[in-house]
């Protein structure tokens, strides 16, 4: 690895009731990268992501940003330090407006810069960005999913981060949805260098677009490669048909 | 743009300043009653409105103002516009302590626990008798020399309207949009970067200061400060009145205000039967007009005025 790490898990494991949701799992993000997280449902993976932006902390294991122990921060903090998320089920401020919504991104940093009405253009710039330019006073209840989802991305950006963590982004998006989502997400690793943590169904756009990708089966990671090792993994296939080498 | 902004509110400041040259000395009393009523619902309104926190410490917090303030006023002789300011800020210093107590859990328990802080203080303050006089109340003094409901009235007016200004410019503000957020959805304004908890903490002493300074008006109005200001009746009439009046709206707890006041002094010949009143009519409310009277009103001009938002 001659990249620096940004983001990197050792052990990681978090119980429900007796239920472990997560495994001793072990993973890592080095800058510029764009990571998949698959698995079938009920593999782990938003526990993970939820860990990681510090919603739940883990029982045991350590969580280090850009080598900073941030195990059991809280979710604000974790969040002024660079790494934001969007929701599988989308979670805008659904009485507000997209600016406002944006907004909200932008008043959460330590860094503000500028003044309530550079702050106001930079939430319109965001919005411009993600194409929803023209939707900035509608209310976020009134959106469409696909607009919604947009909405949470931009928010999402509003922080500065460093790292993104995407959770199902492209659920229920058709084909050119998918197309265009796909180029707005490598502009933003490429344009704003934003690394991508990325939970995905959608197999082939997830292979496409991934350095790397990380599978997890009932809260253990499975396998861990480039696109091409993992396709052809025995257990990740065996995983995802259901059946039990026991 | 800015003058049509300001010129809604500003005719209802010029037509409040005249009611002191026709009403007669009672409905100046049930104008001056409104007032302090629309002060305790639009500061419970922050709260409960724009960070979706129901508190029921809201009328002991008023007590604790009123109380401080007649306190000082008895014991120490300390005047009352200076105490109504100390008794403010022993509002807003247990605020702080209560908030921090009791925010982190959040929804149904921060209700009870203020709830149980409220009965707490109001069951103190009736058995206590050298401080508080129990039952019989503090007698305390005025604020002016001369008695006058007209100046009494012009004073409420007053602190009325700079509440609704700093209520209105805490709304609109990056802070007021924290508080929207934090009420819209919790945990993804903390993935924002929103410390949610000092949010809510904030709002919660903001608006239990704003309690503190409105009973300590109340309080060296009637001059006489009993534990009914502290109590829980209280509490639920300002609850209806921000219900009744439209919740999370600017102006609605201060049309539910008057409307409940104005209201119980036609049916107060029923006796305790007008609280019954109020009850059905809150609840008819939550059925058929969940956002109030401003939800209705809202409604109306939507539906006529379309194409003049923006």
């Amino acid at each position: 690895m001659s990249t620096p790490m940004l983001i990197e898990g050792k052990g990681l494991t978090k119980s429900f009731g007796g239920l472990a949701a997560v495994r001793g799992v072990d993973f890592h993000l080095s800058e510029g990268q764009i990571v998949g997280l698959i698995g079938p449902n009920g593999a782990g993976k938003t526990t993970l992501f939820n860990l990681v932006s510090g919603v739940f902390h883990s029982d045991t294991g350590i969580l280090l940003y850009k080598g900073m122990n941030i195990t059991r921060l809280k979710p604000f903090e974790i969040c002024r330090l660079g790494v934001a998320r969007t929701f599988q089920i989308v979670r805008p401020f659904l009485k507000m407006s997209c600016l406002e919504n944006t907004l909200v991104g932008i008043i959460g940093r330590n860094n503000k810069n500028g003044g309530r009405e550079e702050r106001r253009e930079e939430a319109q710039k965001l919005l411009k960005f993600i194409g929803l330019g023209k939707s900035g006073q509608t209310l976020a209840s009134h959106l469409t999913l696909i607009e919604k989802k947009r909405l949470e991305m931009a928010r999402a950006l509003a922080t500065r981060p460093k790292l993104l963590l995407l959770d199902e982004v492209l659920a229920g998006l058709n084909p050119s949805e998918i197309i265009q989502a796909l180029e707005l997400i490598e502009v933003i690793r490429t344009q704003l260098k934003v690394t991508i943590f990325w939970i995905e169904h959608v197999m082939g756009a997830i292979m496409k677009a991934s350095d790397r990708i990380i599978v997890l089966d009932q809260g253990e990671k499975i396998k861990e490669g480039i696109p091409e090792e993992v396709v052809s993994d025995p257990r990740v296939i065996d995983a995802y048909l259901g059946e039990s080498d026991a | 743009m800015n003058t049509k902004k300001y010129a809604i509110p500003l005719i209802f400041v010029i037509l409040a300043l005249f009611p002191p040259f026709f009403l007669s000395q009672y409905w100046l009393h049930v104008m001056i009653i409104s007032l302090f009523y629309a002060m305790m619902a639009s500061s419970w309104n922050l709260i409960a409105g724009y960070t979706g926190q129901i508190s029921f410490a809201h009328a002991a917090f008023s007590g604790v103002g009123a109380y401080a303030s007649g306190m000082l006023a008895v014991n120490l002789g300390v005047a009352p516009w200076l105490g109504v300011l100390i008794g403010t800020g022993v509002a807003a210093f247990l605020g702080i302590g209560l908030g921090y107590l009791c925010i982190r859990m959040g929804g149904i328990y921060l209700s009870l626990t203020t709830l149980g802080f409220s009965e707490i203080l109001r069951i103190v303050i009736t058995n206590e008798d050298k401080w508080t006089r129990g039952t019989m109340g503090l007698q305390v003094p005025g604020f002016f020399t001369v008695y006058s409901k007209t100046s009494y009235y012009y004073l409420f007016l007053g602190v009325t309207v700079l509440f609704l200004i700093l209520i209105h410019r805490i709304i609109h503000s990056e802070m007021g949009l924290t508080f929207r957020a934090v009420l819209n959805d919790e945990l993804a304004a903390s993935s924002s970067g929103i410390n949610t908890i000092r949010v809510r903490v904030l709002a919660f002493t903001l608006s239990s200061a704003m309690a503190g300074l409105a009973g300590g008006l109340y309080g060296h109005y009637l001059m006489l400060i009993t534990p009914d200001i502290p109590s829980l009746g209280q509490m639920f009439l300002v609850l209806a009145m921000a219900v009744i009046g439209g919740m999370g709206s600017f102006a609605g707890p201060v049309i539910g205000a008057f409307a409940l006041e104005i209201l119980s002094e036609y049916i107060r010949i029923y006796g305790e039967y007008h609280v019954l009143l109020f009850g059905l009519i809150a609840l008819a409310m939550a059925r058929f007009a969940p956002e109030g009277v401003m939800g209705i009103l809202h409604k109306g001009w939507r539906s006529k005025l379309i194409d003049v938002r923006g």
